[in-house]
């Protein structure tokens, strides 16, 4: 039996992405990140586990369902979830059960026939790209991560900075 | 653009290239006019004003020829954004009815959003508080070939509108849901808005008086203008293909209930500015045709000229003239207002309301001026863009299509009447167009404001206080039967005006105007021009037949103040049922009177008014049983339905009602049930079909006939002791009343007929199916 | 006796609460939330109201509760001046560490969630806040039965004794209000130790969910977000400061009840709503 394998899904607007737009703007005018922050950019992630079938073509119909493309694009990695360099990813979860995550599961095993949907996990990526050096950089996302993207009693976060297997 | 001396392959194959949808006669009428060949810009204005949207080219002349758009109520008819009626000598109802249908194919969350925003932008310029929407939605058959689409479609509108209507604070009144597979390829996304004003207050949309002499500013406000949206009126106005969601995808706003909900606060800012000082301004939204509609309709009204600088325009980037000025950004509004006033409304939404930090890039800008001329010029970095007679350019064209009836074949079902009827009732209970809507419903924040008085789905419409301090209430419902539409589209039209005032009378409201969003195909196809033709007679019929209450010995017909036609629904396999979705505003004197469907109390005895005729073409029971449209679609008959709709005003009026509910999808057994099922579902009741009436017309009806006959008529829950005085009144309203059955405190669904039992369902078992209908159908 | 009406950037529901609030003879205004801070300190009590306050980016609550009203509220706070939280008001207050109240958080510096990173230590604004109003998830029998928001209207059971709570002050324990609901995110969850507890114990948890003869009944439809141990409304330790998902101001009237509630036909008469805020003019009067 082939072990799981898992298509990471990151999906982002092509659209102006105004919740992005205003977590800049709160960063840059009242918690202080002015000289530092450059930008911000948020992207969605669904992490999907499957236990059967060509990762490659599921990727493309499990697309077809969890992204629209009149708004959205996206890309399809299986098995590793790779970033580029120019920004810090911090990725927000929820810790607690996450309801929304649920319901993509069952639509693609129910609604959708897809029997070999394992798992579905459901993540924002919030995309912090600063003027300052890498190291630096990842202490300032820390920062930013739990005095604004979390909760910590519903959320946790990562700071993805290299390839996650 | 090059057009003169050109042929015509040549000039199509310009225009198309460079994405303007217009004839190649229309170019050249407008190089004609000009003189000379048109700037691109120009091109683009012409080609956004001269859209079915914008100019209702195919549908005015008809619109014209038979609707009733005035009355001794009307303060404003169709002429801007919205209608006007009175409500008082002090208050008045402003109303919008849109449609936003091939957006939420594509896009259904955005597309269902953006149809809100829009709405309620048009109600709010004319300077009123915008207190309630509905949205009629048409999805197409969740459970044939094409579901996993329908339900996608269904569900991203369904939280589009909650997203957006909750946001922005606005109550959702309801609508209504029809599901049927002439809508797989192309829903319908309609949305109605209603909102309150003094009538000594109302803003109206063109430059005024002086705009011209006194060279008066033209100000935008709002988002930054981006490009997206651009072309949406175009696409409005072509059928829809799979392949081309993609390449569409530029039609498609980006709505932002955030922005809207400051937006809206600072406009009321302006408008204590405006009263303050005694002046009167022009304010306008931007919608369809974006920044050259809402200029060059607010100078054309006014009979003024303008002269636009889009350098001074607040811009998501540096868009060509052509883009910047047809773009349909969302969250903008327009203002022409006098010099002296500018620094004080650039204060209200650039420093108190803050808007450039609420939205990146969102503000107001002062981008042009009114002169006494009458050209509409748009200048950019230095060059003209557009300079052209402004009132060529808004009056637009006319065309007048070619009608065809269309041949519809049908056939009423010989069939067996059922053995087991408590089956085809749970079958009926459960049908996703029967089934109780309130899993939609919780969606939508029906309590914000905190005017609500009757919540969608506690009766036939909603009703709401909107002004504290006084004791009238408003009253909306919407209506619209595509199952009749199909089979005839003049009775379609006639029974979506009727049952829309019905309705609202169910409550006890008066019905006081009525808006239409008419969505049908192509018009440039003869056959789907003749079911638009035959549904807005239809609709006018029932207007000037049921006259409005109060006027009724001066044969007023109820008038239509705002309203929409939506073209080109159709995909390739066909056009949508012919679709007049009409909404009926209703004044309630004292909301205190209003009145609910719920059964209230064990012992008191039904009614019916309204007699079953054989008439249950396109009804639910053909339908949901025996898989058949059948024949005889359901008719108006004028003198009854008028009678029926005064008697149960004037019986609520007096308060010897408990309950009413309209009878119409689903029959009386439908009617019935929901009287029973519907929260707080107490009590059941026991019914005999045996009355005279309740036969047939011609007595001796079948019983399956009789209970899921959709002939027009309600169901009344008398008061104890004030049995005699409802016959009383029916009589005098030429009604038979018919005494069916009795409100009983056990918890069943009885009916029988002559004594001999037909039906008896659990009360239970009736609601699991009639709530869990809807759920199964999106999920 | 003047009561200011927090206004932030898509608040919805601030003039319908201005009007619960004058309707009970208290004076009050809409605050703006650019307008001076400093201004706040000439009123008397504080009531945030329902919307979307910045269109719940990232997490409702979040983003208004760093504006620079929100500290010069805080030091009102401190004063023993009332403020209610109503809906997204609740969700900014939790989110800026008003409610359930930095006594807790100072016993809980020691701790570290489980989830936060290094950091810098100095700079942890998010470590005063004790709990989080989570999406909703409707829950029955073990399965999730529907998500996402939610709109109806609920029976409350008032947990605490009259006198606790500024908002409560003039309700007897016990007592019933049926009040509606209308929000995305308002399960109460919490990983702070202990948290619950203590709620419990110092009579924090002032409104619960419970059905119309007042049981609760941990299950949706009863509890209908999925709140931990259906609760509905919290306090601070002091009192002053009481947060609830539940709209007192849209049951204001009777004729806003349901069309079901036998009180509905009597349109002239007070509907449950009105106790809150008779509560808060109650409790300034008594503490003046």
């Amino acid at each position: 039996m082939s072990p799981n394998r898992k298509i990471n899904l990151r999906v982002w607007l092509k659209i102006p992405d105004a919740e992005a737009a205003t977590v800049k703007n709160t960063l840059v005018r009242r918690l202080g990140y002015k000289n530092i922050l450059a930008d911000v950019k948020k992207e969605r992630l669904f992490s999907i586990e499957i236990d059967s079938g060509d990762p490659e073509e599921l990727a493309k119909s499990f697309a077809k369902e969890l992204v629209n493309e009149n708004k959205e694009s996206y890309k399809a990695l299986i098995d590793e979830l790779l970033f580029e360099d120019e920004y810090v990813p911090v990725k927000v979860a929820l810790h607690i059960e996450d309801g929304e995550a649920i319901s993509v599961r069952e639509r693609l095993r129910s609604r959708l026939g897809f029997g070999n949907v394992v798992d579905v996990k459901k993540a924002t990526i919030w995309k912090l790209y600063f003027d300052t050096l890498r190291p630096e950089a990842e202490v300032a996302a820390r920062e930013i991560a739990e005095r604004l993207l979390i909760n910590p009693h519903k959320d946790s976060y990562e700071i993805l900075s290299r390839p996650i297997i | 653009m090059k057009i003169i001396g050109l042929s015509d392959p040549e000039v199509e194959v310009s225009l198309r290239a460079a994405g303007i949808g217009m004839s190649v006669p229309e170019a050249r009428t407008i190089a004609g006019v000009l003189g000379r060949d048109p700037t691109l810009t120009e091109l683009f204005c012409y080609d956004a004003m001269w859209s079915e949207h914008c100019s209702y080219k195919s549908s005015r002349s008809t619109l014209r020829e038979f609707l009733p758009t005035d009355g001794p109520n009307v303060v404003m008819g169709p002429v801007e954004d919205s209608g006007i009626v009175a409500i008082d000598d002090k208050w008045c109802v402003v109303i919008s009815h849109e449609s936003h249908n091939h957006p939420s194919q594509v896009l259904p969350n955005e597309g269902a959003a953006t149809g809100i925003g829009g709405i309620v932008r048009d109600v709010n310029c004319m300077g009123a508080t915008v207190v309630a929407t509905a949205d009629p939605l048409r999805f197409g058959n969740p459970y044939g070939p094409k579901a996993n689409k329908v339900r996608w479609v269904a569900e991203g509108v369904v939280d589009g509108i909650w997203q957006y209507g909750n946001a922005l604070g606005v109550p959702n009144m309801g609508g209504d849901i029809v599901f049927n597979d002439s809508f797989d390829d192309n829903c319908l996304v309609n949305v109605v808005s209603i909102g309150i004003v003094r009538r000594d207050q109302i803003i109206r949309s063109r430059a005024p008086p002086l705009a011209g002499e006194k060279g008066y500013d033209i100000i935008l406000i709002g988002k930054p203008t981006d490009s997206s949206g651009l072309g949406g009126v175009t696409f409005a106005s072509e059928a829809l293909r799979e392949e081309d969601e993609e390449t569409n995808r530029g039609a498609v706003q980006i709505p932002d209930p955030f922005l809207k909900n400051v937006l809206f606060k600072a406009n009321d800012d302006l408008f204590k500015l405006v009263r303050e000082a005694g002046v009167e301004i022009g304010f306008k939204d931007l919608g369809g045709g974006g920044f050259t509609c809402a200029t060059s309709e607010m100078g054309s009204a006014g009979g003024f000229g303008m002269e636009i600088n889009l350098d001074d325009m607040h811009k998501a980037a540096d868009f060509p003239a052509e883009v910047l000025s047809i773009a349909e950004t969302q969250e903008r509004f327009l203002i022409i207002s006098p010099p002296e006033l500018r620094e004080k409304i650039l204060k209200i939404y650039n420093e108190d309301w803050d808007l450039p930090n609420v939205y990146e890039g969102a503000r107001a800008s002062v981008v042009g001026k009114i002169n006494t001329g009458d050209r509409f010029r748009v200048s950019y970095k230095g060059e003209m863009a557009c300079d052209v007679p402004i009132k060529h350019l808004t009056e637009g064209i006319r065309y007048n299509r070619l009608e065809l009836p269309r041949t519809i074949k049908v056939s009423e079902p010989d069939f067996a009447e059922p053995a087991d009827y408590n089956d085809v009732l749970l079958k009926i209970l459960r049908s996703p167009n029967i089934a109780s809507r309130e899993h939609v419903y919780r969606y939508y924040d029906t309590e914000v404001m905190g005017n609500t008085v009757i919540r969608p789905g506690e009766a036939d419409a909603g009703l709401i206080a909107p002004v504290r301090g006084e004791m009238f209430g408003v009253a909306l419902a919407v209506d619209s039967n595509p199952f009749y539409g199909r089979l005839s589209p003049y009775w379609g039209g006639a029974t979506a005006a009727a049952e829309a005032m019905r309705n609202v009378a169910a409550i006890g409201a008066v019905p006081s105007t009525l808006t239409d969003c008419l969505n049908y195909g192509n018009p440039e196809k003869p056959e789907a021009f003749w079911e638009f033709r035959e549904g807005v007679k239809g609709l006018a019929e029932s207007c000037k037949n049921l006259y409005l209450k109060g006027f009724e010995d001066q044969q007023q017909p109820v008038p239509i103040v705002s309203g929409n036609v939506s073209f080109y629904n159709e995909s390739p396999d066909g056009s949508v049922d012919p679709s007049p979705v009409v909404a009926c505003v209703g004044i309630m004197k004292d909301i205190s009177k209003a009145i609910t469907m719920d059964l209230k109390k064990a012992g008191d005895k039904l009614f019916l008014i309204g007699p079953r005729f054989d008439e249950l073409g396109g009804s639910e029971y053909y339908q949901t049983i025996l898989g058949v449209t059948g024949a005889n679609v359901p008719i108006v008959r004028f003198d009854l339905e008028r009678n029926m709709i005064y008697a149960v005003i004037d019986a609520i009026d007096e308060g010897i009602l408990a309950a009413a509910h309209d009878i119409s999808n689903g029959g009386l057994a439908a009617s019935l049930c929901e009287m029973a099922l519907v929260r707080p579902a107490r009590f059941g009741f026991d019914v005999d079909l045996a009355g005279e009436g309740v036969q047939g017309s011609e007595g001796g009806m079948r019983t399956d006939k009789i209970l899921f006959s959709e002939s027009s008529g309600f169901v009344l829950e008398a008061k104890a002791g004030s049995e005699a005085r409802l016959i009383e009144l029916l009589k005098k309203y030429d009604l038979e009343p018919m005494q069916i059955g009795t409100v009983t405190g056990k918890r069943r669904i009885v009916i029988s007929r002559s004594g001999e039992s037909v039906a008896d369902l659990d009360l239970d078992e009736a609601r699991n199916a009639w709530m869990s209908g809807l759920v199964e159908a999106m999920r | 006796m003047k009561i200011a009406v927090m206004q932030f950037p898509g608040t919805n529901c601030e003039f319908e609460t201005l009007v619960a609030v004058k309707a009970v003879d208290m004076e009050g205004e809409i605050f703006r939330w650019n307008r001076s801070a400093g201004e706040l300190s000439d009123f008397d009590g504080f009531v945030i109201p329902g919307g979307f306050s910045y269109q719940d980016r990232i997490r409702a609550g979040v983003i208004a509760s760093k504006e620079p009203v929100m500290s010069a509220l805080k030091e009102e706070a401190d004063k023993g001046k009332p403020i209610l939280g109503i809906c997204n008001g609740f969700q900014i207050l939790v989110e800026s560490g008003l409610l359930p109240g930095r006594s807790i958080s100072c016993d809980k510096e020691s701790e570290k969630g489980s989830n936060m990173g290094v950091g810098s230590g100095s700079n942890k604004a998010s470590s005063n806040v004790d709990m989080a109003l989570a999406q909703n998830v409707m829950i029955s029998k073990g399965k999730i039965v529907r998500r996402g928001y939610y709109c109806d209207w609920v029976n409350l059971r008032h947990e605490s004794p009259s006198k606790r709570c500024s908002g409560s002050f003039a309700i007897e324990r016990g007592a019933l209000l049926k009040i509606p609901i209308a929000h995305g995110e308002g399960n109460l969850v919490t990983t702070t130790p202990g948290l619950i507890k203590k709620l419990n114990d110092d009579q924090q948890v002032i409104f619960r969910y419970c059905d119309k003869n007042g049981r609760i009944i941990n299950e949706f439809p009863f509890n209908v977000n999925g709140s931990t141990e259906s609760i509905a409304a919290i306090c601070n330790e002091q009192g002053n400061v009481l947060g609830m998902m539940p709209h007192p101001e849209r049951a204001f009237f009777a004729w806003q009840l349901p069309a079901f509630d036998p009180r509905k036909q009597r349109a002239d008469e007070a509907g449950p709503g009105r106790r809150v805020f008779e509560s808060m003019k109650r409790y300034i009067e008594v503490n003046a």
